[in-house]
C-alpha cells in the first residue's frame, strides 16, 4: 500500500490519511495500561507512512535536488525575480490554507457535528 | 511503505465479537444521530456509561482486521466531532474490550479518578496542530551560501557522473539534511515559543518528513484560536517563500492524553 505525503506542492490537505495515521495510531489513550483482564485481541493492519529520515537515499535525494537548484538558476538567469513569485505563491498558499481551516471549523458549527459525533446533552441551548 | 500486523494475546473463548473503544467523555454527553464507526460492516456508536463517565464505543467483529483507511478515518472523525462539544479522551486506535460491562467496570469505574481529572482539565480545550513544510529550493538556496564546503560539494557534483559522485553526492545530502534539522529545530523554538501565551500546553512531533520545518500540537481554549490564528499568520509573513505552514483542527487531543508529563495545565 502506498501512502503519499500531503506534500507542499499539494496544498493543504486537513485531514489526509498519513495525517491521521501519525495521529491515532501513534497518539491517545493506551486503553491496554487500564484494562488488562478484558482487553479483546484483534488483527490491526499497521501501515507505516513515515519516511525514513537521515538515509542514504534522503542524503542522495537532496544532493539530486541541488544538483537541479544549479541548472535551473542557470537556465533562468534571474534567480531574483523568481525568487520573488514565488515568495508571493507561497503566500497566497498560506492564506488560502488558514481560510481553509477556518471554513473547517464553520461547518461543524453549522451542523457537521450533529452528523457525526457526540455531543453534550445537558448543555444544548437550542 | 511496509505493512505489518500485529497481534495481540487472544482469549479463546470463542467470542466472535467485541467492544470497540473510541475515548471517554462526560456523562452528560449524548448521541444526537446514528454515527457509524469501525469495521466491515461498520458499527453503530453507542455510549457505555458509569456515573459521571461514559465511552464512546461500538460493536466489531473480532474475527476481521481493522485498519483499512474507512476504519482510520472514522475512528479519527468521532473523535474530532465530538470535541466541538465536550472534552474527550481519545483513545489510540485498536482498543477492544470484551463487553460493556467490562467498559464501565474494568475502564471507567477502576479508573475514574484519573480520566474524571484529565477530562475536567480538558474542558473548552482542543488540539491545533501546525505543520511547516520547508520549500525545497529556498531551504537548499539558504544552505549553499550558508555553508562553503556544501557550496564546494554542489560545485563538484554539477554536471558529474551520478555514480562517479555517489560518496560526494552523500557528503553534501548528509550536510543538508543535518542543515535542515538544526534549522528545524530553531524554527520549532520558534513557533513554540511564539505560541506560548496563547495555549495551554504545546507537544512537539517527532518530524516524519525530511522537508519537516515545524511539527508541533498545541491545546488551545477554544474561544482563542483567533490568537494561533493570528501566530501562524505573522510566521507565515516571515517565511514567506521558505516554509509552507498548514493547520490542522480542532481535534481531539490525541498528544495530550496518556502521558501525564505531557499535558501541562
Amino acid at each position: 500500500m502506498t501512502i503519499m505525503q500531503s506534500g507542499g506542492s499539494r496544498g493543504p490537505s486537513p485531514s489526509g490519511l498519513a495525517d491521521v495515521i501519525e495521529t491515532i495510531l501513534d497518539k491517545g489513550l493506551v486503553i491496554d495500561a487500564y484494562v488488562r483482564v478484558s482487553l479483546v485481541g484483534i488483527e490491526v493492519l499497521t501501515i507505516d507512512a513515515r519516511v525514513v529520515i537521515a538515509s542514504v537515499d534522503t542524503y542522495l535525494r537532496f544532493a539530486e535536488a541541488v544538483n537541479r537548484l544549479d541548472i535551473s538558476q542557470e537556465k533562468q538567469g534571474l534567480p531574483g525575480l523568481v525568487g520573488e513569485m514565488q515568495e508571493s505563491g507561497a503566500r497566497h498558499k498560506t492564506k488560502g490554507m488558514l481560510d481553509g481551516a477556518t471554513d473547517k471549523l464553520k461547518d461543524f458549527a453549522n451542523g457537521e457535528r450533529e452528523r457525526q459525533g457526540a455531543r453534550r446533552g445537558g448543555r444544548e441551548v437550542n | 511503505m511496509s505493512a505489518s500486523t500485529k497481534e495481540k494475546s487472544r482469549p479463546d473463548t470463542g467470542q466472535r465479537t467485541g467492544v470497540y473503544v473510541y475515548g471517554i467523555v462526560p456523562g452528560d454527553v449524548e448521541l444526537n444521530s446514528v454515527v457509524h464507526g469501525v469495521g466491515n460492516p461498520p458499527g453503530e456508536i453507542r455510549l457505555v456509561r458509569s456515573g459521571d463517565l461514559a465511552a464512546l464505543v461500538s460493536q466489531v467483529d473480532i474475527t476481521k482486521p481493522l485498519g483499512t483507511p474507512e476504519d482510520l478515518h472514522a475512528h479519527e472523525e468521532i473523535l474530532d466531532a465530538t470535541v466541538i462539544d465536550a472534552p474527550v479522551l481519545p483513545s489510540r486506535f485498536g482498543a477492544v474490550l470484551t463487553s460493556d460491562e467490562a467498559v464501565a467496570n474494568e475502564l471507567l469505574d477502576a479508573n475514574h479518578d484519573e480520566f474524571a481529572a484529565a477530562l475536567q482539565q480538558l474542558e473548552g480545550r482542543v488540539e491545533y496542530i501546525v505543520r511547516g513544510r520547508y520549500t525545497e529550493q529556498a531551504v537548499l538556496e539558504e544552505i549553499l551560501s550558508g555553508n562553503s564546503r556544501a557550496a564546494r560539494l554542489a560545485d563538484r557534483i554539477r554536471g558529474a557522473d551520478p555514480d562517479a559522485t555517489r560518496e560526494l553526492r552523500i557528503q553534501l545530502g548528509e550536510i543538508v539534511n543535518n542543515t535542515v534539522a538544526d534549522k528545524r529545530q530553531a524554527d520549532t523554538r520558534l513557533l513554540v515559543s511564539a505560541m506560548k501565551d496563547h495555549c495551554a500546553a504545546s507537544v512537539v512531533r517527532t518530524a516524519t518528513n525530511e522537508l519537516d520545518a515545524v511539527y508541533a500540537a498545541f491545546l488551545i481554549e477554544d474561544d482563542r484560536v483567533g490568537e494561533l490564528e493570528r501566530v501562524v499568520t505573522d510566521l507565515s509573513d516571515r517565511w514567506q517563500g521558505r516554509v509552507e505552514l498548514t493547520v490542522r483542527g480542532p481535534m481531539a487531543p490525541y498528544d495530550f492524553v496518556g502521558n501525564p508529563t505531557e499535558a501541562g495545565g
